[in-house]
Order: structure tokens, then sequence, then C-alpha cells
């Protein structure tokens, strides 16, 4: 009987408690034997929901995602607070913040990304190449950044609760950046009360993901939830007051043009970039992020695998095996990193298994991990609805000759704040913009992700969201094919040709027919249908 | 000379509106012999629907069976005398049985059943044929929502209130249930919540029932098919993100919140959008309404039940009503809608493979003792538990399985799914019996058909969708040649040399019934007809000496430590694979006109003039990109079979969907398109999420 394979697991957000989660059988069986290295003190949680967390809509409580008793039970060693420090490829062990080394025989990083600190005038930012990582191992591995009094990215607890402080606090809030978690957090913030200011550069807010028109359309409705938008402007310098206790801490954000926007506290929403200190570290091929292929294997070291945010995708062909700089860049997104941490708890289960079977290492052959498509980006607010997918930028006006197959549909009206382009290639929607209408995104989401054809009439999307979408409502209750007795199944048309042979009241009506016999709600409309009839009668005889 | 007027029950659904049967004189009733009046009852108030009004048209139509047949070397189905059929089919089974063991013989059974035919079915399985091979028809219906109420209250009444409890509702969510077709004077008890703006309908079709919450009476929910439970993961975490939870009723009354509150943290609204359709705006205003206080209900129907995650679904239903503390509240709680006739009594007394009566299992040895004891056998004479209705129907025919088998009260091939497998496993049988009234698609292949009596001609109990025991009154005697289906059991029993008893009497099984539920789940020791004959309520549990029990929960859940559980579920992406280019999603369901298989609708006139046939509902837009015009024929297809109808365009159902009736037979059955894959817990068949094409059948000899 062989040993089990032994997995640690670097990371325990979201990805790797799902990873966690899919191998729990394995583990229970004697198979794996799973170490988990989770830097943050407590169980993993629903990062998505921090923005929630720190305007105090939520509650911690509320986002545990994690079972770390149920791991435990099934013989995962849950390691919390620890901070994996070093991977020692030749010695095959972690290394950890407490001094212990875990032997492995695999080593799965879910390390996750850390909020980018922008270059300003007054904050420092550290590098994280070999050479810094080298010298200053203890102040950058596994560590984010050290940022100054009332200033804070949003990305952990710690963050969340100084968040939750300022907006407790009704205090004012710049928000730096206007990137899908920025706006999140500005607009549930402003909604908690406090007083929100957004400064990014360029024209419109998440460029990233919107077209020229969406993003107009945003930037009006952002303004219209009480957040001020400040756009056009670079940041450059943050000043500093000195407190009564004397605290030196943020007290403006001063942009290249000049502006000097005073606020309580500065949230970094800049983006965010992969962890990956610790595969620099063990001189594992990094970009972007820890570059793996599409088994998830680092390409350096076959027993090394990335998922999630920190994990660049990348297949190594002798063309991008060339290349300094490689193409693509983890999604961001969790939908993503839990399919591969899925895949990869699978496909470790089946080499554990085939080990056992074999008594020897033998490859498994699997399923491979489906491409990704462009993610949907959703921005979560309850005010403002946001959705957006794909390459967006096209036009309807733009030469068909050009691109033969592409054709876009749009509907902007910005007063109302609602806007929707749809770009299709042979009918099938490639991308979208959504803004204000919450129904017709969640209708092109569904078409999106299952490669559906649009109807050929467009509008009949845009229609979910207007007011005479019911088509109960602006149907006809006395057209004569209107059902009046649901219990009966009788019609207008029925009362009517009932009433023409002289039944004149509910009661009668009621016998001849049945309506009204059932349930008796319709007696009312039976009333009402007998009344016209004898109104049109009236009419008739002059 | 026409006897008394008889206040009974309508033979349709769970409902069970009262009505009364007055016997017509000898000119009409050779055609008409009752006229059916609605009766003044707390579920009905005196209305009755189409199928309810019409209802005694079946009982000398031409169609009625009236005499025993019996399939000829020739194949062809001939008159038999009662002692011919019954010698033959006893010595058919004993034969079956001597060479193949007594599970070669199988039982089918149905939810339209009394309580005493139902009850001694079981008996009769278990100890005539000694055979563990029974199951029944409502594992289509009630089986995942039943799975579902014993894990999290520890017992299964679909509704364990009195239905009038609904009136003074100012929000009821309606999952998946179309009423206003399945039994449409249910809908009065809407009229509070509708009257409050707080009727909630959740269905992928603009039903009839979604139509009650227009004019601001409510709100439709229109989610893509098969993405229940990721909209109802996606309330609950709603509920617990905003801190909506009734914090001291899940302390006190509950178990298992740390679980459940991990399961739908990763099920934010803006997540359960994107799977689901329905706007994440609407969502929060629906966790926030039902979490608003006041009277509130949540109810679940066959519409979320009937998927291969059904359990799991009515589960996160309930798991939603016990974080807002509904359950056990006064005016508020959760219930299912049962939906046969005696959907509620037919799956508490043993007609189920895994139970015996009092709705026991028949695996608990005290259990066994006690029906053993009442029974008069040792309890090592009750077989073990046999297969659910899926499997035993796979099983037909195969070498280790099933080699004959009774039908009582069921049409499979209409109504089980992958009807075509269904029809050629039936007819792999050696011996198939079917006792019915007519002669439905499934009588038509049996080797011995069995003619039965009709509601208005028998006594008995049935248990309607409240868990209220109500009596079935004779009106008129039956046809000569029809015979009770309790005559039946006790006849095949006696040629079978069977020494157990089986009483021809319905009071005297009703009696035996009583004792062998005593002490269990389910007891109706306490009842008897003479109570019933009172007009007293009866609800279910009432023990003997005790008291009926209309709102269940008050105090405690049925689960030994008295606390309802909270069970963890999880969305299974391969559950409902997503429609591809050229597809869309098959929904099946009811009309108003039909019930069931349509066996005895369709032989109604009425009902059939108004659905003569199968009609495909589809979207305008799918309509136009297949190039289909309203009333054109189609076929819908998929590799399990073809079904022909005609188109219904209509923008009450979504472009990414096709609803199917399924109350037709032949080439019109909706079930030759469905899967017979299974709910893991409760083996409840796929009914909701099929993938199918349609395209328009192509006129023959015209130009394409």
């Amino acid at each position: 009987m062989s040993s089990p394979l032994r997995i640690v697991l670097i990371g325990y957000g979201l990805v790797g408690a799902r990873f966690v989660e899919e191998l729990l059988p394995e583990v229970a069986a004697g198979r794996i034997a799973l170490t988990v290295v989770g830097g943050e003190p407590v169980e993993s949680y629903n990062r998505v929901l921090v923005a929630e967390l720190a305007v105090g809509n939520t509650d911690l409580d509320a986002m545990l995602v994690g079972d770390r008793a149920s791991a435990e039970a099934a013989g995962v060693r849950v390691l919390l607070g620890v901070a994996a420090t070093a991977i020692d490829r030749d010695a095959r062990v972690v290394r950890c913040s407490d001094g212990d080394g875990i032997p492995y025989d695999r080593v799965v990083l879910a390390t996750g990304a850390r909020a980018n600190t922008p270059t300003l005038d007054g904050v420092e930012r550290p590098r994280r190449d070999l050479a810094s990582l080298g010298k200053h191992a203890a102040s950058l591995v596994a560590r984010d950044d050290v940022l100054p009094e009332g200033v804070t990215a949003l990305r952990d607890l710690d963050d969340a609760r100084r968040v939750l402080a300022a907006v407790r606090g009704r205090r004012r809030i710049i928000v730096l950046g206007a990137g899908v978690l920025g706006l999140e957090l500005a607009l549930a913030a402003a909604h908690a009360g406090a007083q929100v200011c957004v400064v990014h550069h360029g024209p419109i807010p998440m460029p990233r993901n919107l077209d020229r028109g969406g993003g107009h359309v945003l930037r009006s409705a952002l303004r219209r939830t009480g957040v001020t938008v400040v756009a056009h402007s670079r940041a450059e310098a943050v000043g500093y007051r000195t407190d009564a206790d004397g605290t030196r801490r943020f007290d403006l954000l001063v942009t290249a043009d000049g502006k000097q926007l005073r606020g309580d506290l500065l949230v970094l929403s800049c983006g965010v970039s992969p962890r990956t200190e610790l595969a620099v570290l063990a001189g594992l091929r990094t970009a972007v992020g820890v570059v793996v292929g599409p088994d998830l294997r680092s390409w350096t070291d076959p027993d090394v695998y990335a998922v999630g945010d920190c994990a660049q995708v990348v297949e190594r062909t002798p063309e991008t095996a060339g290349r300094r700089d490689l193409p693509g860049a983890p999604a961001g997104l969790v939908a993503p990193g839990w399919r591969q941490a899925s895949w990869l708890a699978a496909a470790l289960a089946a080499e554990a298994a085939a080990i056992r079977s074999a008594g020897a290492d033998s490859e498994v052959a699997a399923e491979p991990l489906p491409t990704e498509r462009d993610a949907i980006v959703m921005l979560k607010a309850e005010h403002v609805d946001v959705v957006a997918v794909g390459e967006v930028a096209a036009d309807p006006w733009d030469d068909d000759a050009l691109s033969p197959r592409r054709r876009v549909a749009q509907w902007a009206d910005p007063e109302h704040l609602r806007y929707v382009k749809m770009v299709t290639e042979d009918g099938v929607l490639t991308g979208f913009v959504c803004v204000g209408m919450p129904r017709t995104a969640a209708e092109l989401t569904l078409l999106y992700d299952r490669g559906g054809e649009l109807p050929a009439d467009r509008s009949l999307l845009l229609r979910f969201d207007g007011p005479d979408h019911d088509p109960g409502t602006d149907a006809d209750a006395f057209a004569p094919e209107s059902t009046v007795c649901w219990c009966n199944g009788v019609t207008v048309a029925r009362i009517e040709a009932s009433h023409a042979c002289g039944n004149t009241t509910v009661e009668c009506v009621g016998r001849d027919t049945r309506a009204g016999t059932g349930c008796g709600g319709c007696r009312g409309r039976i009333a009402e249908v007998l009344a016209r009839a004898a109104e049109a009668d009236g009419a008739l005889t002059p | 000379m026409p006897d008394a007027p008889a206040p009974t029950h309508c033979p349709y659904c769970a409902l069970q509106c009262a009505m009364t049967l007055t016997p017509t004189d000898a000119a009409e009733a050779a055609t008409t012999p009752v006229t059916v009046a609605g009766r003044d009852f707390p579920t009905n108030r005196g209305g009755l629907c189409k199928k309810g009004w019409t209802s005694a048209e079946l009982l000398r139509a031409p169609s009625r069976l009236g005499v025993p047949l019996v399939r000829g070397a020739d194949g062809v189905l001939r008159e038999a005398s009662w002692d011919e059929a019954l010698d033959l089919v006893a010595g058919r089974l004993r034969d079956i049985r001597s060479q193949h063991g007594a599970d070669a013989v199988g039982v089918f059974g149905g939810g339209g059943l009394t309580n005493e035919k139902a009850y001694l079915l079981g008996k009769f399985a278990r100890l005539a044929l000694g055979t563990s091979r029974i199951d029944y028809n409502g594992r289509f219906c009630m089986s995942s929502a039943a799975a579902a109420g014993n894990r999290a209250f520890g017992v299964d009444r679909g509704l364990p209130f009195p239905l009038a409890d609904l009136d003074d509702a100012e929000t009821i969510l309606l999952l998946g249930t179309n009423v206003a077709e399945t039994m449409p004077p249910f809908i009065g008890h809407l009229a509070g919540a509708q009257a409050a703006g707080g009727l909630v309908v959740v269905d992928p079709r603009r039903t009839a029932t979604a139509r009650l919450a227009d004019d601001g009476r409510g709100l439709h929910v229109q989610p893509a098919p098969g993405t229940d439970l990721a909209l109802l993961l996606g309330l609950t975490h709603i509920v617990i993100a905003e801190r909506l939870v009734d914090a001291e009723y899940v302390a006190a009354r509950t178990s298992g919140d740390a679980d459940l509150r991990r399961s739908v943290a990763t099920w934010w609204p803006e997540r359960v959008q994107a799977v689901t359709g329905v706007a994440a705006p609407t969502l929060r205003r629906l966790a926030r309404r039902l979490a608003a206080g006041g009277n509130t209900f949540i109810l679940t129907g066959r519409g979320v039940e009937q998927h291969v995650d059904g359990t799991d679904t009515a589960t996160a239903a309930i798991n939603l009503a016990l974080l807002l503390g509904l359950p056990g509240r006064p005016g508020s709680g959760y219930g299912t809608l049962t939906g046969q006739g005696n959907g509620q009594g037919g799956r508490e007394h043993g007609q189920k493979c895994d139970q015996l009566p009092g709705y026991r299992r028949i695996t608990d040895p005290d259990a066994r003792a006690h029906v053993a004891r009442v029974w008069g056998v040792d309890p090592a004479e009750i077989p073990g538990p046999g297969v659910p209705a899926i499997e035993l129907l796979a099983s037909l025919g195969r070498p280790d399985g099933v080699r004959a088998m009774l039908v009582h009260g069921s049409n499979v091939v209409v109504s089980a799914p992958d009807a075509a497998a269904v029809r050629r496993s039936l007819g792999a049988l050696e011996l198939l019996v079917v006792c019915d009234f007519v002669l439905s698609e499934t009588a038509a292949l049996a080797d011995v058909v069995l003619p039965v009596l009709q509601w208005a001609e028998e006594e008995g109990t049935m248990t309607n969708l409240e868990g209220r025991v109500i009596r079935r009154r004779r009106a008129l005697e039956p046809p000569a040649g029809a015979r009770d289906e309790l005559w039946i059991l006790h006849e095949l029993a006696r040629r079978l040399g069977s020494p157990a008893r089986f009483d021809t009497d319905p009071e005297a099984v009703f009696e035996e019934l009583r004792l062998a539920s005593e002490g269990g789940i389910a007891d109706y020791s306490g009842i008897d007809y003479a109570l019933l004959d009172s007009g007293a309520e009866a609800y279910w549990p009432y023990p003997r000496g005790g008291a009926g029990t209309p709102r269940l929960f008050a105090e405690r859940f049925a689960h030994p430590d008295g606390r309802a559980r909270l069970v963890a579920v999880s969305v299974r992406p391969a559950a409902h694979p997503a429609p591809g280019p050229g597809e869309v999603t098959l929904v099946t369901g009811r009309l108003l006109e039909h019930y069931q298989s349509g066996a005895q609708t369709r032989r109604v006139p009425e009902l059939l003039e108004a659905q003569p046939e199968l009609r495909a509902s589809l979207h305008p837009a799918t309509a136009e990109r297949l190039g289909i015009g309203d009333g054109d024929p189609v076929v819908i297809s998929n590799r399990r079979g073809t079904v022909h109808g005609r188109a219904r365009v209509t923008v009450d159902i979504r472009p990414d969907a096709v609803f199917l009736p399924f109350h037709y037979g032949d080439e019109q059955a909706a079930n030759l398109l469905t899967s017979d894959a299974v709910d893991p817990i409760s083996s409840m068949p796929e009914f909701k999420t099929n993938l199918v094409r349609i395209a328009r059948l192509a006129k023959a000899g015209a130009l394409a």
C-alpha cells in the first residue's frame, strides 16, 4: 500500500476553499494528505462581498464559505494565520512563517491577488522583483503594502473595517479608480450615507468593460445617486495632516491638473496584481501571474500548480516559450477560479487513485479544462445596474465590409439612465453592455452564456424592462378570447353569447356556462362583462 | 328507484372539492345517472371547476368498461367472465412466482386510489404475492417534496395547516405551481394576498396563476427552466446577508444553520441573476417582501419538485421558510400542494416500495413488528424494501426483473417518463393486468383488463392536500359487470391461497388501516366512519382517544429533538444542461380541462372539445426563427422520441422553452421526450428540463 499523495495548498480564499471541498472524499479515504496554509487568521470567506461588509450591509458571518471543521474531520491539516514564506523545490518542502516546514509531493498556489498601490508622491510603493524579494523577503512575501493612515485598499477584512469606520462616521471618502470594485464601494458607501468622490483618468468609468455610450450613462447614474465623479484626472500626490494625537494621516489627493480633493479616507481601487512572490523566489516562471499550462501546472516545475487570481494560463508552445511577455492575465473573477479548482481537484484525485492502483507515478488523461470565454462583468450595486461582456467598442454604423459577420444594435436613453448595446456575430451574441435595464441584462446574460441566437427583432429584449412587459396588462380584458372564469375556462365571448340568450344575471350565466361557479373570484368581472353587453344592446336600440 | 343525494367529493385532484351527487330519474339514468352540485366545504366553498362539473359524464359513457377483457391467442382482447379472468390471472401469477420467485411479480399503484384500496394493495403485494416489488405513480408527483419534508420536519403532510389559513396571508410565494389551472377553486384562498399586493408566482411560464399577480396584486418571477434551486439559494443569501433571519426562531427551533449559511454565502444576487435570468433588484425586492413580517406562506408544486434535484430544491424552499420563522407560526408556513386526488393518503399506507401503513419505514423492525401483529403474520413474512417506480418499470421483462405486473389506477405509458421505453418494457412482460374503468393506453396493452368502479359508485376515504381525511360516498349502483378493487384483491388472494384477511367492505378495511397506522407518523387510529360522517374535521395525526391535528409544528417538529433540520444543498451544474444552439428546454405540465394522463377527461366530450389535441406553446421569437406559425403542425423531438402536435404561439413562455401538456397519449405523449434520470434521494424523474428540438411538420407532397 503506497502512502497518500501529499498536497500543500497555499491560500485559502474562495478558490482554495473550493479546492479543499472537492478533495475531501479523497482525503477522508486516505488517498491524499492535504495541508492548507492560509495567511488570514479567519475561516475562508467570500471576498466578492467585502464591499458589502465595508459599508455595513452584511456581516462576516454571512460571508464565510470554508468549512474548517469538516475539512479537519476528514483529515485535512488547516493552518490559518500562517504564511508560506518559501517553496524549497529541492527539498520539496513549503516553509512557513511559524518556522514549520511542510513536505510535499504537489504544491498548489491559490494565493490570489493584492491591490495595486499606484505611483503617488507621498505613498511608498515597494517593488517585488527578485532582487527586492531576496533582500526584504520578510516584509514583502505574503505581506500587503503598508499604507499610511487614512489610505487603504479594499481587499481584506482589515481594509473593510477601516472603510466601515469612515462610512459609519459619514466621512468623506475618496475612491481612486473607477473599475468595478471601486464603483461598487462608492455606490454602497454613498447609499450608506458617506460622502463619496470617485477620481479616475480617462473620460468614462469602467473603461475596460464599457463603450463610450454605456460609460456616459453610467457616469450620469453615479452622479444621480449622489456620488461625485471627477473624470480626466490622474492622481499625482497625497497630502497629509497631523492630528492632535500626533498621527499623520491622509488629508488630500492632488491631481496632475492641480485639483486638490480633501477627504477623510482614500480608498485605492487601481486594480490588482497576482501574488507571485513565492513563485518568483522559487525560480518559477512568472509573467503577470504564475505561468501555468492549460493543465494548471507550472511551466517550470510539474509538481507546482496555480489556480485562481494568481495563475496565468498560457499554453507552452515553441512560440510562447521564447517570448518575454506572455499573453493573457488572470480573469480576476471567481467563476473561472472555481472551475480551475474543481478541475484540478478531480485531476489530482485521479492521479492519487492511479498511484494507488499502479503503485507508481503514472499519467492520468483527463478531459481538458474548457477554455474560458470572456467573463461577464456585473456591477454589484443596488440602484445602478451594469452588466457587460466582450468586445463592445463597435458601432452600429461601422462599415459592414470590415467585419462582415458582425452587427451592432443599440438603444440609448441617457435621460432615463438606460443604455443597451448588443454585438452579434452571425446572430449570436458576442458582447453587450447593459445599463439601467436589469431584466434585459439578465436575459442577455443567459443568451451570452448559452451562445443562443438573438431574436431577429432585437427590441424584444428591451421590452423586458418596459412597464408594458406584462403581456397580460396590455391585453384587452374584454377581448372575446379573454378568459373570465379560470375554474371553468369561460371566455368573454361565451358570457356574451349567454347574455344574448337572455342570461342577464351572474347567477343565470353561472347556470348556463358555469362561469363563477368555481372559486367565485370572477363574479365581479362577469357582472362587468354583462353590464358592457347590456350597454351595447342599449346602444343598438335607438 | 333513485337513491338519496350523496355528499361526497370530486373524483379528480387533491383539493377534493365537496360535491353532492343526486341520482336522476330512470329516464335520464342511462346517460346522466347523477347530477353534480357544488357543496359548501372549507376548501372549495361550494365551487367546482370544469372537470368537477362534468365528472358524472363518464359514469355511463359508452367508453366505460363493463366486463373483464382477456387477450386471446390471436392478440385481441375479448370479453370474459370474472371467474375466467381471475382464474387466469391467479394461475399465471402462481406459475411465474414458482418459477422465478415472488419478486418476479410487481404491483403498480396510484395516487387516486382510496385509502382503503391503497392500504389493501400494499398488504396484498406483501402477503398474498409476497413481493417487495410495489411502487406507485406518486413517485412522479410528491416524492421529492415528501423526501424534503421528512428530512426537514421529520414528517410529510403536504399542507401542515388548513387551506383556509391562506385567506389571511399578506404574502404567498407560489413556486412552480399553476393552481389556477390545476385546482382552480384554490385561487379563492389567494384573494387576501392579492389584495395585499403579495401574491408572488415563480414560474418560467406566464401561467394563468402568474396572471393573478398582475395589476399590483403581486409579482411574477420568470426564471429560466431548471434554475429554481439557484433562485432559492439566492433568496436565502439575501435573507442572511441583510440580517432578515428570524434569529430567535432559528436558534430555538432548528439545527444546521451554520452549514446553511456557508452553503449560500457564494450565491450573491448578481451571480443568481446570471444563472436564473431574474434581475438582482427583483430578487432583493422579493426577499425583503418575504421577510417583511405579517402572515407569509411559501408553497411549492411540481414545477420545482419534478427535477433530478427536486428534493434539494424543495429543501431550499423549506430552508428559506425556516430562516424566516414561518413553519409552525400561526398564520404562516411552508407547504407543498399535493396533486392527485388521494396523493396524500396514497403515500402513507403502504403502496410505496419502502413503506408500511401509517407512514412507517419498512426497514424499521418496530414498524414491521407492529404491522405484522395487525396482519397476523410473522414479521419475517413481510418482504423488505422494493425499488422505486422508475427502477421497477426498467426491470420489467429483465432476467432478474418483474415478469408479471398488476396496475391499479395508473396509465404509465402516458404518465411515466421515457414513455417509449415504458411501452417496450410492458411489452416484455409475461403478464400485464390492468384495473381501470376505461381502456386507457396502458389497459390497451394488457393481457387482462379488469373493469372497476368509479368514485360515485363506491364508499371509502380520501386524504386531501391538507392531510384531512374525508369520506367518499356511493350515490348509485355500479354497472353489473364492474367490481370494486377490494373485491378483486380479495378474490385473487383467495385463489392464490393467501391466509391473510382481505375484507371487501371499505369500512372493515378502514378499521384495519386504523390499527395498522396506530402509533405511526400518519396515525389514523382515532378516526372512524361515524366520526367522518358526523362532519367532524379529521386531520392526521389523529390518535385513538385523542384529537386531530389541523396545524402541525406549533410547538415542535417531528424529529426526536423537536427541531427542524436546515439542510445545506447545492447546485449540481450537470443537473440541468442549458439548451445548446437549436435546442429549447421542454417544460411539461397541465391544462385546466384535463387530469393526469387524460384517460378520463379525454373521454368527456366537453373537455375534449376545449382541448382536443396537443398544443406546443412557444414564444413568437422562437416560432419566427423556426418558421412556425400559430396552429402549424410541429414535431418536437430528441433522441428518446418524437411528439406530434400543433403550435401555439404565445408570449406566455420564455423564448428558450417549449411547453407541452402531458395529458395526451400515443404520438402526442409529451413523456416520449422526458428522461428517466431520477433524483438520487426521492427517485423523482426529471420532467421539466429536457432538451428538445422543434420543427414545422412539412406537409406531405408540399414543395420544400
